[in-house]
């Protein structure tokens, strides 16, 4: 087969050539998958085919190794290992040769196949002889040559992890990276190859930064190479620095003094995309030191693996000034631009970081320049020192702040009525809202807000509301952050006389016509939810009214016919927010008997609503829409059941959902809250719903998150029906069992693995502790007897693996207790057999989480009951 | 392909739109409703067998010998700094003031729940008092009420002044388990309210004039599993009397007799002791309520059940029931427990059941019904005298504890005797007393005259009257010699209890007087 013409006709412009093409590839895909890829690669390594087929067989090889899936990477990485040994190795070798050719695409495209393989192979121990291959000779060969190999050498890096190499391989690397880095490299290809791949190796460097002369080199080289004439260069060289900031954060202290230096000319002189990253060093190290501060807990006995050296706090008094310069280069517009990114926001960022780091310091520093600032002609200092003044509102104490926002807020109030620049009263809002969030509150000893000044804070941020897009949105936020601080306050609140302003001029926003722009729109719904949320039974009445326009909106939605798929995309968003509003509306009214009454009337209404979105919806169900159901489900109780004839077939719709996993998995947790709403009369939808949890759960398509809320919801619905769990019995407990079995060992898991494992464990323990307790004082618990032996095992062998969390402790030694208090006696005696149940209930009895001993307390009194009869 | 830009995905700036970071809390915080709502469900299935059967806190006392002085001084502090942390959440307005004071309660209530010792004494001289009262004000969110009134039911389980000192939560209490209050709530309440009631008479009268007996009612009417439980609980601790008012009040509270009947038909075993002892105070205070259950199902619903179920804790109140209604209302024994009838012979079997059972609580019961129905008709005696039961009482007359042993005697003795006719001693029933004592139950009965328990003592004398006169040929002297009746009966010779005194020294004369001594 001619697979260049397939490959050139596959980039062709006429589409029907390009469909025809595709087609053929993957027909031949499919017919002989090893001469298929043994072709592309030889067409990648051949020298007379054009660049672009060959770029593109490699495009393929590359997607034929990985896949962005889980379960489909999975199963391109079986399918490769299963191939002929002779196939994989002629792939290789094209692979390995065509490093050397002399078109960059084609190098460049091959660099990326072999680390895509090398993903795959060196962790099973095959390709040994790789690494070694491109380290030999690479001193003897072109530049081109040694370039493609450093890249080469950068993407394995990027794709497999440090335990698969070898120490002195990983040296050999490192020191072929070095090298081609350093100054005396006069091609700058290769430097820049170099520069990039010791970014992706320096997650193998640890031996090598623990040994002072290594890492001086390291450590020269990356900085001389933030001096090189090239920008790339200097970029990339920079990227390693932070990456070395975060990474060996406790090895900088000699070297921080120079990264100052040069970062901070970097700033002021670099171009931007250099400039950046140079803020971005501090930045990462700010976030470092947070991190370490945050777990010295203010406690400075305490052992940290980390030591604090304060950087941030020493370089202030040259970095402040710094970071406030960068606050005078805005961009015009980039107040109205959502993704904008620049030197100013970059340093405002930052500056805000090494507020958080040092406090109390930094507010002498920055006052100045604020105060100086403020009232300037030009709206870009009004701004910088507006945006200063924001910065410095999280981290300092109360004491420090609090006198000069009482003096600043007239000021801004002010501002944001009559500056004549809305990017000064973009950020003057948004300045307003970090006063509210940071220092309103009850929690606060001098408030900010008084009863003289309430009125006039609302009115102003009401006014704002019909502003420009951007500012309306920081008004919303400012007012979302005003409104928090006056939760739980209980029968009555200062906002209670505004309230129906406030909802009416939210709404009035939500309605303009350019209420897409800056997410305003969804600022404002969120605002309104926050509103509701925190009002009080005196301004009940008004939350029922507004039940009712929510509706009518939620209704119009449904009426619009014939949509465009940009208009159906609106819809979707619109329906989301107001679903959004609805299950925050549903729960504040359902709290009190008294509004859960008054609101029941319009249960039926919001009911058929919200069927109306799901229909709305072909295949996918809105989240948004189900989180309402939830609320409603809880609100209403048993009488839910009349509900339940026409939403089943969407709760099963949702549960079916794989693609969109968040859907599947907030449909999960619905189906929790609708049990514990219907209790038994759940039982005729039963069966449904666990076929389709059982499927979900053998699917490996599905993104494994969701499984660990399926076990949780076996419990929720066994806890509803009780003994006629009965039947599920025997499909159900073999799959926690299977699941038990694997989630019991996390030896050379990662961290994510483990903390995905301790979520899987504790699903299955809920299911346990559900299933015992749903069977609970019924004639059928011996029906659980021959399943007990299992649940002890998997409780002692997790107790055994010594790595369980705090709340997987807490489930399982429930569990323990749900065992013994649901079967007694029969209990009685495998609990005393049990190797490790009374090590790991006596280890949680003297537990310091209190919630664990509580749980552990209970454990024992039922054991010692179930030991007793 | 080749990524050409910044590695780094971009950071988050912190001016930031409000819109998708509100969004996400308030998806997060929907979901977490949920994962609140599974615990509190399941803590409250856990926990509410705990504390409702009351005795249950002991059985662990033996393994809880750990708890060092020192630890107990240290509770006691964490004790004094949780009150104070929630005199301090209470005082305190504004942002999370709701979870500060449910979080100060959590504490609270978590170290009265602690150990055999609750540092209840500690809480309430720091004031702990007045503070939970305030946060069971109206309007408090549920969760908070919950843990307040879960806090007091601790301090209620205490010592006698320790219970007293809710007498200033009490009336919250009971207004707290009104109809729109919420399930979990009005439970806690109710078990708070149970603990205070089990205390004493003055508390209960208090509790009484308050109104608690109402709402109490109301909660056993649907079908609530733990909830009905815990109230019936809460019900059988405040109609305990000594007065019958309270029992006679709540038969004639409307719906009540029959949800009694339909828990204590239907429900679980749990459910239906807490139940069974709500009739058991009925029928053993309020002549109202014994006339009105023996006319209902009851008998016939507690029959079965005492068939049926296994567990102690409900078979003692099943069968106390029982003899209340025996004892207290001719109708049972007349028209029900007819000879004949099945619900007899079941009645019956359940006895048997019982006599042979391993807990000495359970002969007892059963052997007291007996003998209730024992002292009916002459059929009744017919009856019994015929089924397996005799064998067995004659057998616990010998070897079981002397408390069971009285009450084995009542029966016997009742069977021997026909039902009295007017004054003067009772008619004999010849055949059944030779059988009896042919069976070798004199000696048991001699052995009652010489307890220092007048009662058992009586049954014992009264026997040997039998004996002596109801033998045919004079046998009865010669068994009650052989048996050193006659040495047991000269002990009452100068006993102070003059009934017995008479009683004794009369048969010794009659029988064994100066003739007697001559005749031999």
């Amino acid at each position: 087969m001619e697979v260049t013409q397939v490959l050139l006709s596959a980039q062709s412009v006429d589409s029907t050539v390009r469909k025809h093409a595709e087609e053929t590839l993957k027909q031949f895909q499919e017919q002989n998958l090893p001469v298929f890829l043994l072709s592309l690669s030889a067409e990648l390594a051949s020298e007379e085919k054009p660049v672009d087929s060959r770029r593109l067989a490699g495009l393929i090889l590359k997607n034929a190794l990985d896949a962005k899936e889980q379960h489909r990477k999975y199963e391109l990485v079986q399918r490769w290992l299963s191939l002929d040994v002779a196939v994989k190795s002629q792939i290789r070798a094209y692979l390995l040769q065509t490093l050397s050719s002399t078109v960059s695409d084609a190098r460049s495209t091959a660099s990326q196949v072999i680390a895509k393989v090398a993903g795959i192979e060196l962790p099973q121990k095959q390709w040994p002889e790789l690494i070694g291959s491109l380290l030999s000779n690479v001193h003897q060969v072109p530049p081109h040559v040694k370039q493609a190999t450093l890249e080469t050498l950068g993407y394995i890096c990027e794709e497999v992890s440090p335990d698969v190499i070898e120490q002195d391989q990983v040296n050999k690397i490192l020191t072929l990276v070095v090298q081609g880095m350093n100054a005396n490299e006069a091609n700058i290809d290769v430097r820049l190859a170099a520069t990039r791949a010791l970014y992706n190796a320096l997650g193998f460097a640890q031996a090598n930064f623990s040994n002072d002369m290594e890492r001086d080199y390291i450590m020269r080289v990356v900085c001389e190479a933030t001096l090189s004439p090239e920008v790339k260069i200097r970029q990339a060289s920079y990227e390693c620095l932070v990456s070395i900031g975060s990474t060996y954060y406790e090895k900088l202290a000699p070297y921080i003094q120079d990264i100052f230096n040069i970062t901070s000319k970097a700033v002021r002189e670099d171009e931007e995309q250099v400039a950046l990253q140079a803020i971005e060093f501090w930045s990462s190290i700010c976030d470092e030191e947070i991190d370490i501060l945050e777990e010295y807990g203010g406690d400075f006995t305490a052992d940290s693996d980390v030591p604090c050296y304060y950087f941030i706090k020493q370089a202030l008094p040259a970095l402040v000034p710094l970071l406030l310069e960068t606050l005078l280069k805005q961009e015009e517009d980039q107040d109205q631009d959502e993704g904008a990114w620049n030197l100013a926001m970059a340093g405002g960022t930052c500056l805000g970081l090494v507020v958080r780091t040092v406090g109390d310091d930094i507010v002498p520093l920055v006052m100045p320049f604020i105060e100086e600032n403020l009232s300037k002609e030009d709206w870009r200092r009004r701004e910088a020192a507006t945006y200063a003044f924001g910065s410095i509102l999280e981290g300092p104490s109360p004491d420090k702040l609090t006198p000069i926002v009482n003096v600043a807020l007239n000021f801004m109030l002010t501002a944001l009525t009559k500056d004549p620049s809305s990017h000064v009263k973009d950020t003057t809002a948004w300045t307003l809202g970090r006063i509210f969030e940071f220092l309103h509150g009850s929690a606060v000893e001098n408030p900010i807000i008084t009863p003289s000044n309430c009125q006039q804070i609302v009115t102003v941020l009401l006014e704002s509301m019909k502003d420009a897009p951007n500012v309306a949105e920081k008004a919303c936020g400012a007012l979302y952050f005003l409104t928090q601080g006056y939760e739980d306050l209980g029968s009555t609140s200062p906002l209670t006389p505004y309230f129906q302003d406030i909802v009416q001029c939210l709404l009035n926003v939500t309605h303009r016509e350019d209420a897409a722009e800056s997410r305003l729109r969804s600022s404002a719904y969120e605002t309104l939810n926050e509103v509701v949320r925190c009002s009080t039974e005196e301004t009940a009445r008004l939350v029922l009214e507004l039940v009712q326009v929510i509706m009518q909106e939620l209704h119009k939605t449904l009426e619009a016919q014939k949509l465009s798929s940009d208009e159906r995309e609106k819809q979707n968003e619109l329906q989301g927010l107001l679903c959004g509003c609805l299950q925050v509306i549903i729960q504040k009214l359902g709290v009190s008997e008294a509004t859960k009454f008054a609101f029941m009337q319009y249960a039926d209404q919001i009911m058929s609503l919200l069927l109306g979105v799901f229909a709305c919806r072909s295949a996918t169900v809105h989240e948004e829409a189900m989180l309402s159901i939830g609320a409603l489900a809880y609100a209403t109780g048993p009488n839910f059941a009349k509900y339940m004839p026409d939403f089943y077939k969407y709760l099963e719709m949702g549960l079916q959902n794989f693609e969109e996993y968040q859907v599947c998995s907030v449909t999960v947790g619905i189906v929790g809250d609708i049990c514990r709403a219907l209790e038994d009369k759940i039982l005729p939808y039963c069966d449904g719903i666990m076929t389709q949890l059982l499927k979900d759960l053998s699917s490996n398509q599905l993104h494994r998150s969701v499984k660990p809320p399926i076990f949780s919801c076996f419990g929720d619905i066994a806890l509803a029906i009780g003994e006629n769990f009965e039947k599920y019995l025997m499909y159900a407990m073999p799959m926690l069992q299977s699941a038990a079995e694997l989630s019991a060992h996390t030896s050379g898991a990662d961290d994510e693995m483990i903390e995905y494992t301790n979520l899987l464990r504790n699903g299955i323990l809920e299911a346990y502790s559900g299933i015992f307790q749903g069977f609970k004082n019924s004639p059928k618990t011996q029906l659980l007897i021959p399943y007990a032996p299992h649940a002890l095992q998997f409780l002692d062998s997790i107790y055994m693996e010594k790595d369980m969390d705090d709340i997987v402790m807490k489930t399982a030694i429930e569990v323990l207790g749900d065992l013994a208090d649901t079967l007694g006696s029969n209990a009685g005696s495998l609990i005393q057999q049990s190797m490790s149940c009374k090590d790991f209930l006596n280890e949680c009895l003297s537990s310091e989480d209190h919630l664990i001993k509580e749980s552990a307390e209970w454990a024992r009194l039922a054991i010692s009951r179930a030991i007793s009869v | 392909m080749a990524d050409e830009t910044s590695k780094h995905p971009k950071r988050e700036s912190i001016k930031s739109s409000v819109g998708s970071i509100a969004g996400q809390r308030r998806r997060e915080k929907a979901v977490m409703v949920g994962k609140q709502r599974r615990e509190l469900l399941m803590r409250t299935k856990r926990l509410c067998r705990v504390g409702v059967s009351s005795d249950s806190a002991n059985v662990d006392a033996d393994d809880d010998d750990m708890m060092m002085d020192g630890e107990q001084s240290i509770l006691e502090d964490q004790t004094l700094k949780a009150v104070q942390e929630l005199k301090n959440a209470v005082s305190y307005q504004g942002k999370g003031a709701m979870q500060k004071r449910v979080n100060a309660l959590r504490e609270l209530r978590r170290l009265l729940s602690k150990s055999e010792y609750p540092p209840v004494e500690v809480a309430l001289t720091a004031g702990a008092m007045s503070t939970l009262v305030q946060c069971l004000s109206f309007g408090s969110p549920d969760e908070q009420l919950l843990e307040a009134a879960w806090c007091l039911t601790n301090i209620a389980a205490g010592k006698p002044e320790e219970t007293k000192a809710l007498s200033p939560a009490l009336p919250l209490l009971i207004a707290h388990m009104g109809e729109k209050s919420s399930l979990p709530v009005a439970e806690q309440c109710a078990w708070a309210l149970g603990n205070v009631a089990g205390e004493g008479e003055d508390l209960r009268n208090i509790l009484l004039s308050q109104g608690a007996l109402q709402p109490l009612a109301r909660m056993i009417l649907p079908n609530k599993g733990s909830t009905v439980r815990t109230a019936a609980w809460a019900l059988s601790n405040l109609i305990k009397g000594p007065e019958s008012k309270a029992a006679t009040e709540l038969i004639r509270i409307d719906g009540v007799l029959d949800a009694i009947l339909r828990h204590l038909k239907k429900g679980d075993e749990d459910l239906a002791t807490e139940l069974a002892w709500v009739v058991v105070y009925l029928t053993a205070l309020s002549n109202v309520a014994t006339n009105m259950l023996a006319k209902s199902d009851v008998v016939q619903i507690l029959v079965e059940r005492l068939a049926s179920s296994h567990s102690l804790q409900l078979l003692i109140p099943l069968l106390r029931s029982l003899g209340n209604l025996v004892a207290g209302d001719s109708h049972v024994t007349s028209h029900i427990l007819v000879p004949g009838n099945e619900i007899t012979v079941n009645a019956i079997q359940a006895m048997i059941k019982c006599l042979e059972s391993e807990h000495r609580v359970l002969k007892k019961e059963s052997s007291w019904v007996l003998s209730n129905i024992a002292a009916g008709s002459i059929e009744h005696k017919k009856m019994i005298y015929s089924s397996e039961v005799v064998s067995l009482l004659v057998r616990l007359l010998s070897t079981a504890p002397f408390d069971i042993r009285k009450e084995v005697a009542y029966v016997l003795g009742n069977l021997c005797v026909a039902p009295a006719e007017g004054s003067g001693r009772p008619t004999l029933i010849t055949e059944h007393l030779i059988s009896l004592v042919g069976k070798g139950c004199l000696a048991g009965f001699v052995d009652l005259v010489r307890s220092i328990d007048t009662e058992a003592a009586r049954v014992g004398l009264q026997f040997i009257e039998l004996v002596l006169r109801g033998m045919p040929n004079g046998e009865g002297v010669k068994l009650v010699e052989a048996e050193d009746g006659i040495d047991a009966m000269e002990r009452f010779q100068f006993h102070e209890n003059e009934e017995l005194r008479t009683m004794a020294n009369e048969l010794v004369d009659v029988y064994f007087g100066v003739n007697y001594r001559l005749d031999s």
